[in-house]
């Protein structure tokens, strides 16, 4: 029985072959689409979630005033104009005519001023960083929200799916009662809903800019990527939502299945903890960056879906300065004479944390392990479940750390606020990086307007951190989404997200 | 007759198999120069027969031969290594408890009892993350459980020969327990531990195997079957050899331990009829 057991296990193990299962539902039927997502989502008040499972469902009922489209550009949505004072204090905005909620009632500006004042009082894990000082409703249909000193990022800030419209006292529900079943302007409505299973939206029919044409948008939990691809191919999905890269090539090169693709707010990145012994010296951090191929990395791991990371702010955001910045690249013989000047010419022993059960994190440590033998570093792996992967980073327990950066809305600052503040809860992503020019131009990046001055003021920063090296941008990953070749007008967000609105089957 | 010939047919087997095994592991230096460990970006997943790579590469472009034949030697070595002590712990402590039965016997048996209940994957898995991932891990385990099975048989055995006549001869000529227990005794004991010994290993090396794919076992960038598979499962679909072949030497290695081990078992078992 033992041996006929390690049989079966081993060929479990060596077929990893995983079968869909469940009855065939054929996609695009009764005008229904169907959207293959990793996790359910568990709570749509979008006050208290931040994750990407709530966010994407939470996005397709709730709209902000102004909201971003698929190039990252913050325009007005449910406001029909906005105006900010020279001084960068008061912002007027005036709600487009005719907006009504999926229940038929009308948008008010009190309602605007209910949803917003609900998020500052609620705070939440996606607060308004923006110093607000009141919020008033000055007549049926404009808002007016003054801060206490200028805050460029705030226009972006809105944008966030945090900052939605809700009916005023919840449409007279109670809070949970509301949150079951929410109502909003967007395009979808809840229909049925398992929290630890898969989402049904019914479509808006009072929606503004015209009823969706698809009726129903299901979100399909299936949690493996094989097997959500198997089911693309097979039709019993529409779309599938992070497609790997390692398996995109395939969806694009089959005639039924295609991929589409767009810029993202995401970033991968090496960051160091700068309280480490070793990584404390900016000539050891600058020697490493000196001996990585970024170039390689990013035609290894991206299949062609990922671009090569000069600095940490994303290329899907205004101010970015991929092209221009002068940052360190592949050169072992500079990694080397860097290495010599810093306090061990000699080379160390170290270790790089990263979340256990991710492939991509896995290839990245082998490659940094590599580049690291070149020049002396011997750098062991240590991958944590990743639940203490993330305890540990955050108790500052790690010498070098792989992750990712996400910003939360399309302002250099999403990104700058929570890697360049050594105040800010995240201490600089955790590594704890101390730089008086870098904060003294993000605070400049923060209270000046948009523009030429905003720019230079970035590119500047993101200079400061090419040198410093902090962190190491290794690249831009692009959003990849697998559709069935028959769907049309499926429109990508660059913070992963998709608008189903206008999606036709043909 | 015929069954006889298919008897020794299954030892000839197994010791061909498990043959060859040994000398690709011992001999890997030699029959392919590819380092296992060198990385080459540009020309990540490649196909086997691609040039310069008999079996391709893998997704940061190593020498999937190379990675095969290493993690073999790897695999293997602490497949052996790991059992060398318990087995000779294990049998010894079971030949004590089975000749001097009483007290002894039931300590060791109390013992035994107790930690077989106790779920080995669990154990497995809660020492890997006390200690770290690592090779140690495995080999603490095993030091702790692995010893059970072998005890177990030696005092099944034992028990049955202290009351035989030749065992009785050599009391009554004064020989001393312990030359009795390794004289006498070991010798009956050896064979039946040597079966239990091969499908052991065969279970040893799958959760060698278990643990690297869920990247508590060895660690990279030393190579091992187990974290092949887990690391060629995200490319299932289209590169499926990345998996599979490592997969295909962890069934191979089992076929050849069991074919061994049966072999074993009834090569002895005729001998001694």
């Amino acid at each position: 029985m033992k041996k006929r057991a390690s049989f079966i296990l081993a060929l479990t193990l060596a077929a990893s072959l995983l079968v869909g299962s469940g009855k065939v539902v054929l996609a695009g039927e009764n005008n229904t689409f169907i959207y293959a997502t990793a996790a359910s989502a568990t709570s749509l008040d979008l006050h208290r979630e931040i994750t990407q499972n709530n966010a994407f469902a939470i996005d397709k009922i709730f709209e902000p005033l102004v909201l971003f489209d698929e190039d990252g550009i913050v325009g007005d949505w449910l406001a029909e104009s906005h105006t900010i004072s020279d001084d960068g204090l008061v912002y007027t905005f005036v709600l487009r005519d005719g907006l009504k909620f999926s229940d038929g009632t009308d948008v008010t500006a009190e309602d605007v001023k209910f949803s917003l004042d609900r998020h500052l009082e609620v705070e939440g894990p996606l607060p308004l960083e923006a110093d607000i000082a009141s919020i008033e409703a000055t007549d049926d249909k404009t808002v007016v929200i003054t801060l206490n000193q200028a805050y460029t990022p705030f226009f972006s800030e809105l944008a966030n799916f945090s900052n939605g419209i809700l009916p005023k006292d919840f449409g007279g529900k109670t809070e949970e009662e509301f949150f079951q079943n929410p109502v909003g302007t967007g395009p979808f409505a809840v229909d049925e809903w398992d929290p630890a299973g898969d989402l049904t939206f019914v479509r808006n029919e009072y929606y503004w800019r015209g009823t969706p044409s698809i009726e129903k948008l299901v979100y399909k939990v299936v949690d493996d990527d094989n097997q959500a691809i198997n089911q693309l191919k097979t039709g019993e999905v529409d779309a599938v939502a992070d497609l790997s890269y390692a398996n995109a090539a395939e969806i694009d090169g089959n005639a039924e299945t295609a991929v589409i693709t767009g810029g993202s707010w995401n970033v991968e990145e090496i960051f160091f903890n700068t309280l480490d012994e070793h990584f404390s010296d900016v000539h050891v951090r600058r020697a490493l960056a000196l001996a990585i191929d970024r170039e390689a990395i990013t035609q290894a791991l991206t299949f062609g879906y990922g671009e090569v990371a000069n600095t940490v702010l994303p290329n899907a955001i205004r101010y970015n300065t991929t092209d221009s910045v002068n940052a360190l690249n592949l050169d072992l013989e500079a990694a080397k004479e860097e290495l010599a000047q810093s306090a061990y010419p000699d080379g160390f022993d170290t270790t790089v944390s990263i979340a256990s059960g991710n492939n991509v994190r896995l290839q990245e440590a082998q490659i940094l392990q590599a580049a690291g033998a070149q020049i002396g570093i011997n750098i062991e792996i240590d991958a944590k479940e990743i639940a203490a992967f993330r305890e540990d980073f955050k108790a500052l327990n790690f010498s070098i750390m792989i992750n990712s950066a996400t910003a939360d809305y399309p302002d250099a600052d999403s990104i700058f606020a929570f890697q360049v503040d050594p105040e800010g809860f995240s201490q600089c992503y955790w590594t704890s990086y101390k730089s008086d020019e870098a904060v003294k131009l993000l605070k400049e990046g923060q209270v000046t307007p948009d523009g030429d001055e905003r720019a230079a003021v970035y590119a500047d920063l993101q200079q400061v951190l090419a040198d410093d090296v902090p962190y190491i941008p290794l690249y831009y990953p692009s959003i990849t989404v697998g559709i069935r070749s028959n769907v049309e007008g499926l429109v990508i967000l660059p913070n992963g997200s998709a608008r189903f609105e206008n999606v036709t089957f043909n | 007759m015929r069954e006889k010939r298919i008897r020794k047919k299954t030892l000839m087997i197994g010791m061909i198999m498990m043959g060859l095994l040994a000398a690709l592991a011992v001999l890997a230096p030699l029959i392919c120069s590819c380092d296992p460990l060198e990385q080459d970006l540009y020309n990540v997943l490649k196909a086997p027969g691609s040039s310069g790579h008999l079996l391709g590469t893998d997704q940061l472009g190593r020498d999937i031969l190379a990675r095969l034949l290493y993690a073999g030697r790897t695999d293997l070595a602490v497949m052996v290594l790991a059992e060398i002590i318990p087995f000779f712990t294990g049998t010894f402590l079971g030949m004590v408890s089975g000749y001097f039965g009483g007290r002894a016997e039931w300590v060791i048996t109390l013992v035994t009892d107790t930690f077989i209940a106790f779920p080995y994957y669990l154990l497995v898995i809660v020492v890997a993350f006390a200690t770290g991932a690592g090779i140690h891990g495995i080999f603490i385990t095993f030091m702790l459980v692995g010893w059970l099975v072998y005890a177990r048989v030696a005092r099944g055995v034992t028990s049955s020969l202290r009351r035989s006549e030749w065992v009785e001869a050599a009391k009554i000529m004064g020989y001393s327990d312990l030359r009795i227990l390794v004289t006498e005794v070991f010798p009956n004991v050896l064979p039946q531990a040597v079966v239990v010994l091969m499908t052991d290993m065969a279970a040893l090396l799958v959760s060698i195997v278990t643990l690297g794919y869920l990247g508590i076992g060895i660690t990279p960038p030393t190579p091992d079957w187990g974290m092949m598979i887990s690391e060629g499962q995200s490319f299932v679909t289209t590169a499926w050899w990345l998996s599979v072949l490592p997969g295909l030497m962890v069934v191979y290695t089992g076929i050849a331990l069991s074919l061994l081990g049966d072999g074993l078992a009834d090569f002895w078992r005729r001998d001694s009829v």
